[in-house]
């Protein structure tokens, strides 16, 4: 498995985990309402679930599982691909950042802006590699 | 096929209840989406145990079991909530949200492990072929 999937995967678990244990605590604070200021942290608990887990999970896969480029059995530029992880991730903890306020509701803008660089990344990694091997 | 029918339900006042969105939304994408993914994952990842059985394969069978415990009790206990009180429903829901959680662990256990280069597969193949010499 190549290093950027090994990455991708590993963090997705870990975004995974905490998706889960925010969800879990949003889900107790239903009927315990006394703890309810967790709901502060259902942003979060989506931004995780959703770019950090799913998404982020099946641009790993992805990127280790589709065919490989016949001449070279290479998987692109592996610099591009570092490049997607790096930025989805930035992108996945500053967002995260904002919603606690450690940075301004502003920064989602910049955020997003880097989960849309990575996924214009993966499309460009990815699209020469979902082929047909008939000629 | 639950949480599409719910989905489904949520479309129309007569047939909503207090909690259903949630539920769809959950169901939808812990029990189904997270669920296909642990499962798929859990068998097309490199380092599979080739062994069945409940004890072999006893960490993919406890996120199995947790999941889905969690799911069925939140699909009972929360519309429950909303309608009566009770320490009963209370205690239902924390059963719920700490399996899910426990589910999360066991398959990071599972998986964890198996996310490995080539490289380090070969390494971890050869020490296990010498622990087996040396056993014997």
């Amino acid at each position: 498995m190549p290093t950027p999937s090994r990455w991708m995967i590993k963090a997705s678990m870990l975004y995974m985990l905490a998706g889960f244990a925010i969800g879990a605590l949003i889900l107790i604070s239903k009927v315990y309402p006394e703890y309810s200021s967790v709901w502060s942290l259902l942003s979060v608990h989506i931004e995780v679930s959703i770019f950090g887990w799913i998404i982020q999970l099946t641009m790993g896969t992805a990127y280790w599982i589709l065919p490989r480029y016949l001449k070279t059995k290479s998987r692109g530029n592996p610099r591009l691909a570092l490049a997607m992880v790096g930025m989805l991730n930035f992108g996945i903890l500053i967002n995260v950042a904002s919603y606690l306020n450690i940075l301004p509701p502003s920064a989602t803008i910049v955020g997003r802006l880097l989960e849309v660089g990575a996924v214009v990344l993966f499309i460009a990694l990815h699209w020469n590699r979902a082929v047909s091997y008939n000629t | 096929m639950v949480s599409l029918l719910l989905g489904l339900a949520a479309e129309f006042n007569w047939l909503q209840f207090p909690g259903i969105v949630p539920l769809f939304w959950h169901l939808l994408m812990v029990g189904w989406i997270t669920q296909i993914i642990f499962g798929v994952s859990v068998w097309m990842f490199p380092g599979r145990t080739r062994e069945e059985g409940f004890k072999a394969q006893i960490w993919g069978w406890l996120t199995y079991i947790f999941l889905n415990l969690g799911l069925i009790l939140r699909l009972i206990a929360e519309p429950a909530t909303y309608l009566v009180t009770g320490l009963l429903w209370n205690v239902l829901i924390v059963i719920s949200a700490v399996s899910q959680v426990v589910a999360a662990v066991t398959y990071i256990i599972e998986l964890w492990p198996r996310i490995q280069s080539k490289e380090q597969r070969r390494r971890q193949r050869k020490k296990k072929r010498q622990k087996a010499k040396s056993e014997k």
